[in-house]
C-alpha cells in the first residue's frame, strides 16, 4: 500500500486534471482513514475489524451553476470519478466556493500514528480483567474500542493546497448491573495510551450501581445536575439547533454562566484541526458568551448570503459537501466549582449520571429529550434513585437556565468532539 | 474494462481457493451509487452524487476492509501477491435516474430525496454469489423525519407528518391505542424483530432468550422476516454471507417460532443461517431484520376506532430496553378519538410499557394492512441497514402515556 501522502496527492492531481479546462471553479477534498475496531463480548471472544477508507469529494461551480460529486476507490481513479460526476450534478445555484484570498491554515496538525492492534487489545483486556468477576454484581456485557487516524488534503483550482492529520480513540462499554437497565459508557481520548483502564473500570462499576432500582418520578419541573456524559450530547444538540435557528430564535435570554466555544484551533478539546471544512484558517468561535448567543457557525456561502463570518464549516466525510456545524466544542469549566459545590447549590432536584440512548430533538419546536439514570436529592442529600428518567425541555430554557458549571471536564466523540464539565440547570422537566 | 454484468468472479473464487490463504472465511465486494436532490418548495435546488466501492475479507477471525474494488486492494487484504489473482470486474455503476421522470413535481413538504443503487457479491470457497437489492428512495421532511421506500418514490406514499394545527397535550396515564400500519411495523420491529436477532439471543440480551416455542400473546399474529418481498426496502436475493434469501417465520399464531441468524450465531442456536447483513464493506455481517411482514387470523374489516382513545399514525422512534423489557414508543402523529371519530391532534408524546404488558395487551388486528415507510433505516451498534415492513392496524392496551 502506498503512503497516505502519495495516495492523497494522486487523487488531488487526477481530479484537478479532470476539472481543469472545463471552465469551472473547483475544490477537491481527499481523505484517507485507517481504523481498527476491537469488540469483546462477555465470553471474552474478540472481534477484530481493520479498515482503510479512501475517497474524494469535488465541488464545482461555473456558468451552469454548482454541483458536488464523491467517489471512493483507489487513488487517482477515485479523483477522476468524483470530478466527472460532480460536473454531471451542476444545477443553477450561487457559487458556494470561497475565494482563494480567504483560504489558509492556522497552526499545525497533530501527528498521529495508526494504533497497533496489540496495544488496543491490551487496553481492552485490562479493562475486562478489572471488571471480571462482576464486582458488586456489575457484569461487562460488551467492550469496544475504535482507534483510528485520518489524513486529509484540500486543493482548489486557484492553487490553494493544505493538508491535515487527526486521530482519536473511543472506548464503549455495555454493562449489566445486578438489576435495572443495562448501562452504556463512552470514553474518548486522543490516543489509546490516553485511556486509563484502572480509572475506567472503577468509574464504570461505581456509576453503574448508582440507580439500579426505584420507581418513576412524578412529572415535575426540577433543578437538574447533568454529569458530563449526559451534558455532552445535549450541548451538541443545542449548537446544532442554534446553527440552523432563525435570528429570532437566537435572540433569547442567556445565562451568564455559559461560555461555549467551537475551539477549532485547540489546545482545548479533542479534535483541533488547522483549517475548516472549506480550507479557511481554523479559529476559536465563541458560540455563547457573556449572556449572549454569539457567532453562528457558517460556511462561506451561508455567510455571504445571510451575513456573518465564514469558517464554521465541517466535513465529517469526503462523501458530503462541507456544511455549517460544530467541530470541537468546549464548555469552559469553572475550576473553583467542585461537584460537591454544585450539589450543594441544588438542594432539591435530580442528578443525572448516565445517559440512556441518544438525545431526541424536535428542531421545529426547539425542544429536546434524553433519558438517563438519576438520583433525586432533597436538602442536598440523596432521597431516591430512578433507573430511567426522561429529561425534557426547550433549548430556550436550556440557554436561560444554566446556573453553574463544574470543574470536571471530560471529552466525548459524538457527532463532533465535545468537552464539557457537569452542568447545573434550573427547572427542566423530569418525567 | 467496465461491463454491465460482473465478470470473472467464479475464476477469482477458484484462484483465491488455490492461494490457500490461512483462515479465509469469505470475500465481499460492494458497489453503491447514490444521488441526492435537495428540495425547496417543491423544486430541486441542489444535487449531489456519489459512487462507492469496496472489498472486505474475513480471515483469521477478523474483518479486513478497504475502499476500492480491484486486484491490488484484494491482494493486500488477502496478504498475497496481486499477480496470483485473475482480473475481475463488478457491473458498471448505473446512471442516476431522473427525479423529474420518476416523480414529477415533488410535494412541497419534502426537503430531499435520495436514490440508492447497490450491488454486492460474496465469494465463499469456490462459490461466487451475487446479491441484488431493490433500488431505494429515501424522503426527508421539513422536521427531519425520514421515510424509506423502494424506488421510485410516490407523492402519495409521503410519510405521515404532524398535522399543521394546534396540538393538544395528551393526559398521562394508561390508555388504549390504535396503531396504524406504519406505527405497527415500528412496534413489531422492536418487539419481535430485534429481540430475535441471533447475536442478542446468544448474548442473553433479549427478553426472548430461551423462550422460542412459547406463546407470548393471545392475538393470533404471524410475523415473518421476508427478504424476498422485493417491494419492500430490506429485500435481497442472498444475504451478505451468500445464503439464498428465504422467508423466516418469527412468530406463528402468537408463538415464538424462529430467530434471525448469520453463520456464527446459527451454529450456537442450532438453526439455518440466511439473515446476515452488512452496513457496508467496513462492517462485519450480523443477524439483522430485512422486512417484517405481519398477518393475523380474524382481522377486523376496518380499524376499530370506537374501541380506542388514541389513534397513532406515525412514530418517530421505538426502543426496547433488553434487561428491563421496557418498550418505549415516541409518537409523532396522533389523534384523540371520541366515539370513533378524530377529535384533537395530539402533541408528540411517549408511550411506555413492559414487553409482557404490550404483548399481553394486543387485542385485535384490522385491515387495511399496508407497507410502513418506517422504521426504514435501522441502526444497531451504529451500523445502519435498510428495513421494511407490512402490517395491519393493531388495537392494544398495556401502554402508558408519559
Amino acid at each position: 500500500m502506498r503512503a497516505s501522502g502519495d495516495l492523497l496527492m494522486a487523487a488531488l492531481h487526477s481530479a484537478s486534471e479532470e476539472l481543469s479546462g472545463k471552465g469551472v471553479r473547483f475544490e477537491v477534498f481527499a481523505r484517507l482513514g485507517e481504523s481498527t475496531r476491537l469488540s469483546r463480548g462477555a465470553s471474552g471472544i474478540l472481534e477484530r475489524c481493520s479498515s482503510r477508507e479512501f475517497g474524494v469529494g469535488c465541488r464545482v461551480s461555473g456558468r451552469d451553476g454548482a454541483g458536488f460529486g464523491a467517489a471512493s476507490g483507489s487513488g487517482a481513479r477515485a479523483g477522476r470519478e468524483a470530478a466527472r460526476i460532480a460536473l454531471g450534478t451542476m444545477l443553477p445555484a450561487p457559487d458556494p466556493l470561497p475565494p482563494r484570498s480567504v483560504l489558509g491554515a492556522t497552526g499545525t496538525s497533530l501527528p498521529h500514528d495508526v494504533p497497533e492492534s496489540e496495544r488496543i487489545e491490551e487496553v481492552l483486556g485490562d479493562v475486562a480483567a478489572r471488571m471480571s468477576g462482576g464486582r458488586h454484581g456489575v457484569m461487562l456485557v460488551q467492550a469496544r474500542v475504535l482507534a483510528g487516524t485520518s489524513a486529509a488534503a484540500l486543493a482548489t483550482g486557484e492553487g490553494f493546497h493544505a493538508g491535515a492529520k487527526a486521530g482519536g480513540t473511543v472506548m464503549e462499554l455495555l454493562v449489566a448491573p445486578p438489576e435495572g437497565p443495562w448501562r452504556h459508557f463512552h470514553f474518548a481520548a486522543p490516543a489509546v495510551s490516553d485511556l486509563d483502564p484502572v480509572t475506567i473500570a472503577e468509574r464504570v462499576q461505581e456509576t453503574a450501581l448508582l440507580a439500579t432500582r426505584g420507581s418513576q418520578p412524578v412529572r415535575q419541573l426540577a433543578d437538574v445536575l447533568l454529569a458530563p456524559a449526559v451534558a455532552a450530547p445535549i450541548v451538541e444538540a443545542l449548537v446544532r439547533y442554534l446553527t440552523a435557528a432563525s435570528d429570532k430564535n437566537r435572540e433569547v435570554r442567556v445565562s451568564g454562566a455559559w461560555h461555549l466555544t467551537d475551539d477549532r484551533l485547540g489546545p482545548e478539546g479533542l479534535l483541533p484541526l488547522p483549517w475548516d471544512g472549506e480550507g479557511l484558517p481554523a479559529r476559536r468561535i465563541d458560540l455563547i458568551r457573556s449572556g449572549e448567543v454569539g457567532e453562528r457557525l457558517a460556511t462561506w456561502e451561508l455567510a455571504e448570503r445571510f451575513g456573518g463570518r465564514p469558517g464554521g464549516a465541517v466535513r465529517p466525510s469526503y462523501r458530503h459537501p462541507p456544511a455549517a456545524g460544530p467541530a470541537n466544542l468546549v464548555v469552559h469549566p469553572d475550576p473553583s466549582t467542585t461537584q460537591s459545590k454544585l450539589l450543594g447549590r441544588m438542594a432539591n432536584g435530580f442528578y443525572l449520571a448516565v445517559p440512556a440512548g441518544a438525545v431526541r430533538v424536535d428542531a421545529t419546536e426547539g425542544r429536546f429529550g434524553v433519558q438517563a439514570a438519576a438520583v433525586a436529592l432533597q436538602d442536598g442529600k440523596p432521597a431516591a434513585t430512578h433507573p430511567l428518567v426522561e429529561l425534557r425541555g426547550s433549548f430556550r430554557r436550556l440557554l436561560a437556565g444554566l446556573l453553574a458549571v463544574g470543574a470536571d471536564s471530560e471529552s466525548f466523540s459524538l457527532g463532533c468532539a465535545v468537552t464539557t464539565p457537569s452542568l447545573l440547570f434550573r427547572r427542566l422537566e423530569i418525567v | 474494462m467496465e461491463r454491465d454484468q460482473p465478470a470473472g468472479l467464479a475464476e477469482l473464487a477458484a484462484a483465491v481457493t488455490r492461494s490457500q490463504v490461512p483462515g479465509l472465511e469469505d470475500l465481499y465486494f460492494e458497489r453503491r451509487a447514490e444521488s441526492l436532490w435537495r428540495l425547496a418548495a417543491g423544486h430541486v435546488v441542489a444535487r449531489e452524487a456519489s459512487l462507492h466501492e469496496g472489498t472486505a475479507v474475513r480471515r483469521d477471525g477478523q474483518l479486513l476492509s478497504g475502499d476500492g474494488l480491484d486486484r491490488p486492494v484484494l491482494a493486500n487484504l488477502l496478504g498475497i501477491a496481486s499477480r496470483t489473482l485473475p482480473s475481475f470486474s463488478a457491473p458498471r455503476f448505473p446512471e442516476s435516474p431522473s427525479l423529474e421522470h420518476a416523480l414529477g413535481e415533488p410535494p412541497a413538504g419534502w426537503t430531499s430525496v435520495r436514490w440508492r443503487w447497490s450491488w454486492a457479491a460474496v465469494l465463499t470457497g469456490r462459490k461466487a454469489v451475487t446479491v441484488t437489492r431493490p433500488q431505494l428512495a429515501e424522503v426527508t421532511l421539513a422536521d427531519g423525519q425520514r421515510a424509506l421506500f423502494c424506488w421510485p418514490p410516490e407523492a402519495s406514499t409521503s410519510p405521515e407528518s404532524p398535522v399543521a394545527q394546534t396540538a393538544t397535550a395528551v393526559r398521562p396515564g394508561k390508555v388504549r391505542v390504535l396503531l396504524a400500519p406504519t406505527a405497527t411495523t415500528v412496534l413489531l420491529h422492536e418487539l419481535v424483530g430485534h429481540p430475535l436477532e441471533g447475536d442478542l439471543l446468544v448474548r442473553g440480551a433479549s427478553p426472548w432468550s430461551r423462550r422460542i416455542g412459547e406463546r407470548i400473546m393471545r392475538l393470533p399474529l404471524w410475523v415473518t422476516d421476508d427478504p424476498t418481498r422485493t417491494d419492500l426496502p430490506g429485500a435481497f436475493s442472498a444475504d451478505d454471507e451468500g445464503t439464498t434469501a428465504a422467508p423466516r417465520p418469527l412468530l406463528a399464531e402468537g408463538v415464538l417460532a424462529g430467530a434471525l441468524a448469520d453463520r456464527r450465531t446459527a451454529e450456537s442456536l442450532g438453526i439455518e443461517p440466511g439473515n446476515a447483513r452488512r452496513a457496508g464493506v467496513h462492517s462485519p455481517p450480523r443477524p439483522r431484520i430485512s422486512n417484517l411482514v405481519a398477518t393475523a387470523r380474524g382481522t377486523l374489516p376496518e380499524p376499530p376506532r370506537t374501541d380506542a382513545a388514541i389513534e397513532v399514525l406515525a412514530l418517530s422512534s421505538g426502543t426496547l430496553e433488553p434487561a428491563s423489557g421496557v418498550v418505549m414508543l415516541r409518537v409523532r402523529t396522533a389523534f384523540s378519538l371520541r366515539r370513533g371519530t378524530r377529535r384533537h391532534v395530539l402533541a408528540p408524546f411517549t408511550l411506555v410499557g413492559t414487553v409482557d404488558a404490550v404483548t399481553g395487551g394486543l387485542l385485535a388486528a384490522a385491515e387495511p394492512s399496508d407497507r410502513g415507510a418506517e422504521p426504514g433505516w435501522c441502526a444497531k451498534d451504529g451500523e445502519v441497514v435498510p428495513t421494511g415492513g407490512f402490517a395491519p392496524w393493531l388495537l392494544l392496551e398495556g401502554l402508558e402515556v408519559r
